[in-house]
């Protein structure tokens, strides 16, 4: 009953006028932030942090973090748009979404299902994971800080078990796309040692490969050339980009059939977002295989499914809502965005941590209370929107085709500043095209490069901490289990294979 | 190979192998890409369908080379002190609308005008995102 007090109190707070109106706007901005390449969520409250100070100064500082909260959830929900519509990936969990939502909206012609599915599951996704932030706050971070670097590694591995059926041609094809990942996920400083790794005496690549010129390339210049050979140079794009209120209810009646999908991918999302450091990525990706592997229709998955834009897109925004779980509980940041979050609480004269709930009830229910309304408030303004963003989609072959080429410049440079990241992205582009016409799954090299580094930090840590012991990794049941599920599951394709072929030779004799 | 603490890092506190060093794990990577591309290539080698060739004809050929050149050749002219991002960008969408999708010669340029401006307006002027500029640069903003 204290908590349902102090929610109704906090939802006093989140409804005063200025709180309302700072959140729309918030929201409002983010969406815009999210919608551009290059820039998310976490550029997007860096960028207008300073405002914060202004607003927190001028009203309270639960206000500002309304604000700031409103720009997170707006460039949730705007950073899909460029994935469903471009198939170029903003932001890290928005990769999982390239793998049905573009082919949803392109091959299929449903641009509006396509998006507004991934609105409705990160609606309903953060709406159980905020029900989940308001009664197990504390104690699902006390199980989170029960994660040591043996448990995240499990988690990284079993996320990629998920994915290797992902391939259904050929697993062994799936396999070595995500050897090749965790390859190119190497390159540059070890960030345990320090040491220089595959740069071949090559200055530029001592930072590394990143993940999103190398998505941008393989998915979106990899796209285009694909059109290109298909369908010659000249082809004019004529996609059914009407968007109505049957599109909507088309998406309701979906959502009804997965509605348990959603909300498991709501609940794995809120966990994983709250593991610090570790968040929607990892979320939305496991989702995806989990869809994938509890589907009766996995052979539709890479071709539109609507189950594989819901399922990573709940775990996703379940995640973010999640990621704040560690940072007003610990006073540890669970993603980048909440990390500069939390330095904004910092400027504005507050300690994260414990004692917020105590201290500063009003601030901490406040923020709650405005989770709700703003996912809400921008699911809404998203959904009104829809009709204008499948639009983008009738846009002129002519214009449209080079104008993705430019958003994947823009998006490729504009995160470190630095024209070897736009050179990544044509050279995957190429590399891409390429993959695609020999067959070869991109889903898994995609994942394992986002994925690489940390499971490398993560097994390395755990066997330092163990002294060089292997048994690390199943001497927690947590881990044990987890990587026991993972065996299962990358064996399951070839175990398939074999029953398949011990049965058709069985009816042959 | 396989002992996870043969070679390891000394850690400072005992001076024990403390886990692996920075080689093993790439190592193994590469390890699973050379056995499963074999499997891959030994599989197609064995195969009686070997399919038709990876192009349907010469013309799809040239339609991707006409669309990759230009793109690298574009992003390759983009770099500072060339033509810079935006001169590059515009040069291409008036190029690729004019030469490939045939649009009239005005509209191609407007395109090729319009876009760059308004990519400067939100990102450099709204975002302080700065892209490379022409070697004209400072004498003119771009």
């Amino acid at each position: 009953m204290d908590v349902i007090g102090a929610l109704i109190g906090g939802f006093g707070t989140a409804l005063q006028a200025n709180n309302v109106i700072f959140l729309v706007v918030g929201c409002l901005l983010g969406l815009i932030i999210g919608v551009l390449p290059g820039l998310g969520g976490t550029s997007g409250v860096a960028i207008l942090l300073p405002i914060s100070v202004y607003i927190a100064q001028a009203n309270t500082p639960t206000t500002a973090i309304i604000f700031l909260a409103g720009i997170y959830w707006g460039a949730l929900f705007g950073g899909v748009v460029t994935s469903i519509l471009f198939n170029i990936p903003g932001e890290p969990w928005a990769v999982a979404l390239l793998f049905d939502g573009y082919p949803l909206a392109k091959r299929k012609g449903k641009p509006g299902v396509a998006l507004a599915s991934s609105f409705l599951a990160s609606w309903v996704g953060a709406l159980f994971a905020t029900i989940l932030l308001t009664f197990l706050a504390k104690e699902l971070a006390d199980v989170a800080l029960r994660f040591g670097p043996a448990e995240l590694f499990a988690v990284f591995i079993i996320s990629f078990a998920t994915l290797i059926g992902l391939g259904a041609e050929s697993p062994m094809k799936a396999v070595m796309m995500v050897a090749f990942g965790l390859l190119l996920a190497a390159v540059g400083f070890d960030t345990i040692s320090g040491e220089q790794r595959l740069t071949f005496g090559n200055l530029t690549l001592i930072s590394g490969i990143g993940f999103v010129p190398v998505t941008i390339g393989l998915f979106g210049i990899g796209e285009i050339i694909a059109s290109a050979d298909e369908a010659g140079i000249g082809y004019v794009e004529k996609i059914a980009a009407r968007v109505g209120l049957k599109d909507v209810l088309e998406t309701m009646s979906a959502l009804r059939k997965r509605i348990w999908l959603v909300i498991a991918n709501g609940v794995i999302g809120f966990f994983f977002g709250s593991l610090p450091g570790h968040g929607a990525t990892a979320g939305s990706f496991l989702g995806y295989g989990l869809a994938r592997q509890w589907s009766r229709n996995k052979q539709d998955f890479g071709k539109g499914e609507i189950s594989g834009i819901m399922a990573p897109q709940a775990a996703a925004d379940a995640s973010a809502v999640g990621s704040l779980v560690p940072m007003l509980s610990l006073g540890v940041p669970g993603s980048p965005t909440s990390a500069v979050m939390m330095a904004g609480l910092f400027i504005w004269g507050l300690q994260p941590g414990p004692l917020l709930f105590v201290d500063h009830p009003d601030f901490v229910w406040g923020l709650i209370a405005s989770i709700y309304l703003g996912h809400f408030l921008t699911f809404l303004i998203c959904l009104l929107a829809v009709p204008l963003l499948a639009l983008i989609m009738r846009a002129p072959h002519g214009i449209l085709t080079p104008f993705i080429v430019i958003i994947s410049v823009i998006g490729a440079y504009s995160l470190n500043n630095d024209m070897k990241d736009v050179a990544i992205t044509i050279v995957f582009g190429v590399i891409g095209y390429w993959l695609r016409k020999m067959k070869y799954p991109l889903a898994p090299l995609v994942v394992a490069l986002v994925l690489g580094d940390s499971t490398e930090r993560e097994m390395r840590k755990a066997l330092i901490g163990s002294q060089g012991d292997p048994t690390v990794f199943v001497a927690s049941p947590i881990s044990a289990v987890m990587l026991a599920l993972s065996v299962l599951l990358l064996a399951w394709p070839f175990i398939g294979r074999l029953l398949r072929r011990t049965s058709a030779a069985g009816t042959a004799h | 190979m396989f002992d996870t603490s043969d070679g390891a890092l000394p850690t400072s506190a005992a001076g024990v192998p403390g886990g692996l060093r920075g080689g093993w794990y790439p190592f193994w990577s590469a390890a699973v890409v050379a056995l499963a591309g074999t499997v891959v290539a030994v599989r197609t080698l064995r195969s009686s369908d070997m399919g038709p060739g990876p192009f349907k004809d010469r013309g799809a050929v040239g339609d991707v080379a006409k669309f990759i050149l230009p793109m690298a050749i574009t992003t390759y002219l983009m770099s500072d002190k060339l033509l810079g991002f935006y001169v590059a960008s515009g040069g291409y969408i008036a190029y690729y609308a004019g030469a490939v999708a045939r649009y009239r010669w005005y509209l191609a340029i407007l395109a090729g005008v319009v876009i760059p401006v308004i990519v400067y307006a939100v990102f450099e002027l709204g975002f302080k995102t700065l892209f490379p500029k022409s070697v004209l640069y400072p004498a003119v903003p771009f």
